[in-house]
């Protein structure tokens, strides 16, 4: 059974996730009844894409290195919002082939979040159709918890 | 590479030309260099070569494709298509975006693998030259793409509509099946369009081919396939591309009842909206093809929910011929 004040917020490569962290800082600033994981998924590099061993696992570190650093960033809005830094946890998790969406809806599952936090990008229809969207995802499928989906 | 005497009386006899010298090709890394008479030599097997292949669809810019070879079996003279290994990495323009696509031999390799022996997939198989290369020597489908096929039957839309289009989604429901399968392999095809689906003229077969693009799609993985599928899709329903200006030029009477909303959200001058156009096909029809217009609120994001929608409505077009 989810727990409404464990908090599963998600970044990722683009500023509308940083924006969605800020968002839960002004909100939950100064609390310590919630307990925030902040979540980055990691999607290793397609083989086909990348053919080359190195140019594969170079490509794979520097993805991996921009998460970390949005994941410690999103951290340090957090705490600095006077959110107790034990209350503040930090996950890479790596897709396993499953879409983003679904990666974090299985991390809310496991975790027993009772809210997610999501970024939205603002997609054209266009991009919607091609690429989907994360959020819109997330919405449609999240049945047992709270889905706030900052624009 | 080195020349062969021995081979010239063969490949004389199997190409039909007054060839010169024959060279015998072991490496086909540099295959820019490679000419119609040579043999190559992969994994014990021989195929000589006729010439390249050539893109066929955008008439006037047709343009050689050197990495892929038309040839024939050495032994028993079946015609054949040659894939040389050729990396590329580009961006594709669809409509106002752009997406980053790749050229993959081995995923080409991969799939024909796991489609051997599925007639609606292309057959062949990988073998390697000398330099490793993965080269891919795929059977010749006798027949043509999916348009050729459709612009034969002589008629105008609304008889196309009663005797063919209820077959024509029958065989195409088929194609889409087989392309919800490779996805639940966890493989994309890549290039879905309408001349990469060959109707095959002596087993009747709908085979999709070409398989070497891939891209990185994050969220929504088989999204392009799904794009593609809807533009084959409305393709077979109207027998023709129908754009803003083919609506003007050709059906007046829908222009003012066209909205943006009835537009492909990627290719904004292509109508997915065919009711307007052709009033008397089914809603059932239609509303599978507004999944793939502006005005969708919900687009689809597998294969099986489109085909969930598309069989009961095949059903609910006229009988038509067999």
């Amino acid at each position: 059974m989810p727990i409404w004040n464990r908090i599963l917020a998600t970044v990722d490569e683009h500023d509308s996730s940083m924006q969605a962290v800020r968002y839960l800082a002004g909100v939950l600033g100064g609390s310590d009844a919630c307990r925030v994981r902040i979540m980055a998924v990691y999607q290793a590099p397609e083989p086909d894409a990348h053919p080359q061993q190195e140019q594969r696992a170079a490509a794979a570190a520097q993805r991996k290195q921009l998460l970390l650093e949005r994941l410690e960033a999103a951290r340090q809005v957090l705490v600095g919002a006077r959110i107790p830094a034990y209350n503040v946890s930090t996950q890479l998790q790596e897709s396993g082939g499953r879409t983003i969406a679904e990666t974090i809806m299985a991390a809310q599952r496991q975790g027993g979040f009772g809210t997610i936090v999501v970024g939205r990008r603002g997609l054209s229809k266009a991009e919607e159709f091609l690429f989907g969207s994360v959020s819109n995802s997330i919405v449609h499928n999240a049945t047992d918890c709270a889905v706030w989906v900052i624009s | 590479m080195r020349e062969a005497p021995e081979l010239l009386e063969r490949a004389r006899e199997l190409t039909g030309r007054r060839l010169k010298q024959v060279r015998l090709i072991t490496d086909t890394t540099e295959f820019m260099n490679l000419e119609p008479g040579d043999v190559l030599e992969l994994q014990g097997r021989r195929y000589v070569l006729k010439g390249s292949e050539y893109e066929g669809r955008f008439g006037l810019d047709e343009q050689p494709k050197y990495w892929v070879k038309r040839a024939l079996d050495w032994e028993d003279g079946t015609p054949k298509i040659i894939k040389l290994v050729f990396y590329e990495e580009f961006d594709m323009s669809l409509g106002e975006i752009t997406v980053r696509c790749y050229r993959s031999p081995s995923k080409e390799g991969r799939i024909l693998a796991l489609v051997k022996g599925n007639p609606n997939f292309m057959q062949g198989i990988t073998l390697r030259d000398a330099a490793d290369n993965q080269v891919r020597v795929l059977d010749r489908i006798h027949g043509g793409p999916l348009d050729q096929h459709l612009q034969e039957l002589e008629c105008d839309h609304r008889e196309y509509y009663e005797r063919h289009l209820r077959r024509v989604l029958s065989k195409l429901l088929v194609a889409f099946e087989a392309i919800a399968w490779l996805h639940n392999q966890g493989e994309r095809h890549g290039d879905v369009r309408r001349d990469h689906l060959f109707v095959d003229r002596d087993s009747g077969a709908w085979s999709w081919i070409d398989f070497d693009y891939n891209f990185e799609f994050r969220q929504n993985p088989y999204g392009l396939d799904l794009f593609g599928l809807g533009n084959v899709l409305a393709y077979a329903v109207a027998r023709r591309d129908v754009t803003h200006h083919v609506v003007r030029e050709h059906y007046p009477q829908a222009e003012d009842a066209l909205a943006p909303d009835d537009f492909s959200p990627v290719i904004r001058n292509r109508v997915m909206n065919l009711k307007k156009v052709y009033p008397y096909l089914p809603e059932s029809l239609n509303n599978v093809l507004l999944h793939f217009s502006r005005g969708a609120g919900v687009f689809y994001e597998r294969v099986e929910e489109m085909m969930a929608e598309l069989t009961p409505a095949i059903a609910e077009l006229p009988q038509g011929e067999a």
